[in-house]
């Protein structure tokens, strides 16, 4: 083991570690706000990734203006599911594996239909500060991955502000804890639904342009970053807006470090292993126990 | 050894105007008369990267051997079914095609697994069968009527060895390679290393459909080998080795030789060797003709896995012409047994591994801006 297989380690471990939180960010932000798994989150950064693409390639727009539209676009697609098929489950009165399999079959829908009308090239994207490598020790990063980091530690903190600081969040939050209670308070239970899938799909969607730079974007991966994610949000408590990206560094770092101390062949049982006793011992997550005293 | 593409303009015309005639007429070119071949392919599903080339191959096939006049006379019709990359799909859809289609032979599927299944049932009923992959478990030495257009995955493994150590000089070899195709190659890779004086100083593995391997290939580089073998079906580690900043020469097996993975490769494609068989932007003159046909139809340049679909009806066709559309499954298989000419390679059907691919008909490509271009070096006979 050298230095520089060490820190490219860790800064293969943060980087992904980073793409799960922020997929396992818009999951807890959904759940949270519905108490709704959603399967097809992964899917929100597979259409805006590939929507940055077309955007950038085809309309020629700037590819901070691409990665804006496509950003909005995800939150548009989570408004749409939220509207459609889930608000129409709920009026049937849907369970909970309702949900769940409502969203997962969205979820094939959606990677079926960018197989028939874009393929199934993988798309990729310029990053924030093009093909730029932060050479550390002989162990590079790409630029864009410092600003995947930086990006979605912001995303992370401003979403804790508004939760516990803005009306909308406070709100959102009570109808998914009491709706009935926040109805008669005067909140608008179906908008905040609405607000809360819009908020995830435009987590969704940001993650999608962040990503697609780094890993590029084809019509099979949203399910793959679904689970990742899901993974993520669990382990570190679908509740906190933090637990999601601390599980995501902790699982990003299992993985890189098992292949680098031990065996690529035995990375997801090393790092499997390990989250199971976590989840053993903190059942809740990692951050899950922090959540119910502040809310 | 006889081509599949030479006729002479006298019989092309003659079988041409009696299809034409027949359709003028009215005359029964109907059910009875079409010769059905199934294909049982990969159009979905992991596997989709190869079955899709290999049906516009086949469907090129198709029409190019009609419009010349079919199969003494009549034309070819061929019924794909999508395995939607999984064996027992597979076999389900081969047994339709067999007994309610009624199929004369087959072709695909496009993955091992599903040849694997799609020929017991061949085997049984009994009927022959092109597959689209390389020889795969040793139970299929066994299947008399099932031959390969692609080459069995140890001699894929002795390409990149031989480029490796003769071309690049290389005897510290680091391989990243995936769970799949890639394991598969890597184990033949290592059943032949004893013959090249070759040491595999870091072998890397990640799962199929991996959006990062990053660590992988730093363990890859950090082992310092004279060259990065990369056996996967995914741009994802040709982008990651060059992002972490591998400089050793890199060279890809077969599966990766597409344009669709330059594509996702990106600016990160330049200088990457490919171990193929068909290099569209210098074809060799035996696979000029298919190469602009391709491009005229699909208006892209093909790549291996639509020569094999094209070389797999043709042979087949051949076969036809040779025994006769109503001959029964073994005489069809005597007549493809020999050695014949194709796009993707020069085969013999007489070999135990029902290929009988050589080396030779390996070619070695790079990527320049997107193109392959075609490098010097050549396997000798």
């Amino acid at each position: 083991m050298t230095i520089s297989l060490f820190i490219q380690s860790i800064f293969a471990g943060v980087s992904n570690g980073f793409v799960y939180g922020l997929i396992g960010l818009g999951l807890a932000v959904i759940f949270r706000g519905t108490r709704i798994i959603n399967a097809m989150q992964g899917e929100f950064c597979v259409v805006a990734g590939m929507a940055a693409v077309v955007m950038l390639d085809h309309w020629r727009v700037p590819l901070a203006v691409a990665m804006l539209g496509a950003t909005l676009l995800g939150g548009a697609l989570g408004l749409l599911l939220e509207l459609v098929p889930v608000r129409a489950l709920q009026r049937r009165g849907g369970g909970d594996d309702s949900y769940l399999l409502l969203t997962l079959g969205v979820a094939f829908a959606i990677s079926a239909l960018i197989l028939y009308f874009v393929g199934r090239d993988s798309l990729a994207l310029p990053g924030v500060g093009g093909e730029a490598t932060l050479i550390v020790a002989d162990a590079a990063i790409r630029v864009h991955a410092i600003w995947l980091v930086i990006i979605s530690t912001v995303v992370m903190f401003a979403l804790k502000w508004f939760y516990s600081r803005t009306h909308i969040g406070l709100s959102m939050m009570a109808a998914s804890i009491d709706a009935d209670g926040a109805a008669t308070t005067g909140i608008n239970v179906p908008f905040m639904r609405s607000a809360t899938f819009c908020l995830g799909g435009l987590i969704g969607g940001l993650a999608g342009v962040l990503v697609t730079p780094l890993t590029t974007v084809h019509y099979a991966m949203g399910l793959l970053l679904t689970l990742k994610g899901f993974a993520a949000a669990i382990l570190g408590g679908l509740n906190n807006p933090f637990g999601a990206v601390v599980g995501g560094l902790t699982l990003g770092l299992l993985e890189a470090l098992a292949i680098a101390f031990v065996s690529s062949g035995y990375k997801d049982v090393i790092a499997m292993s390990i989250l199971i006793v976590i989840m053993i011992l903190l059942p809740n997550g990692m951050l899950g126990r922090r959540t119910r005293k502040g809310g | 050894m006889t081509t599949l593409h030479y006729r002479s303009r006298r019989a092309v015309l003659r079988r041409a105007a009696v299809v034409s005639l027949m359709l003028l007429s009215g005359a029964p070119v109907g059910a009875q008369q079409v010769i059905k071949i199934g294909a049982v392919l990969s159009l979905t599903g992991a596997g989709a990267g190869l079955g899709i080339p290999e049906k516009n191959g086949a469907l090129l096939a198709e029409k190019m051997i009609n419009l010349r006049g079919g199969v003494k006379g009549r034309p070819i019709k061929i019924i794909i079914e999508d395995d939607g990359s999984k064996a027992d799909i597979a076999k389900s859809k081969a047994e339709r095609l067999i007994y309610s289609e009624k199929v004369t032979a087959m072709i695909g599927p496009s993955l091992t697994a599903s040849t694997g299944a799609v020929a017991s049932i061949t085997n049984a009923a009994p009927m022959v069968q092109i597959a689209c992959t390389g020889l795969g478990p040793q139970i299929e030495l066994t299947y008399k009527k099932l031959f390969h257009v692609l080459p069995p995955q140890v001699l894929n493994a002795k390409a990149l060895l031989e480029y490796a150590t003769k071309a690049a000089k290389a005897k510290r070899i680091g391989v990243l390679h995936d769970s799949g195709y890639g394991n598969v190659v890597m184990a033949a890779m290592k059943s032949v290393a004893g013959d090249y004086a070759v040491e595999f100083v870091a072998t890397e593995k990640f799962e199929v459909g991996a959006t990062d391997v990053t660590t992988q290939a730093a363990k890859v580089k950090a082992a310092n080998p004279d060259i990065v073998l990369v056996i996967a079906t995914s741009p994802i580690p040709f982008r990651n080795a060059k992002q972490i900043g591998i400089k050793q020469p890199i060279l890809a097996a077969v599966g990766s030789s597409s344009y669709e993975y330059a594509k996702g490769m990106g600016e990160f494609a330049d200088e990457i060797a490919f171990a193929e068989f068909l290099v569209a932007e210098e074809p060799l003159p035996h696979q000029k003709e298919f190469v602009e046909l391709y491009r005229k139809e699909y208006a892209a340049l093909p790549k291996t896995y639509e020569a094999a679909g094209w070389d797999a009806v043709h042979i087949l066709a051949k076969a036809l012409e040779k025994a006769g559309p109503e001959a029964d499954a073994e005489a069809l298989a005597t007549a493809i047994r020999g050695a014949t000419q194709g796009v993707l390679a020069a085969y013999d059907f007489t070999r135990e591994d029902m290929t009988g691919i050589e080396l030779s008909s390996y070619t070695y490509s790079k990527l320049v801006k997107g193109q392959f271009i075609r490098l010097p070096f050549v396997n000798r006979k």
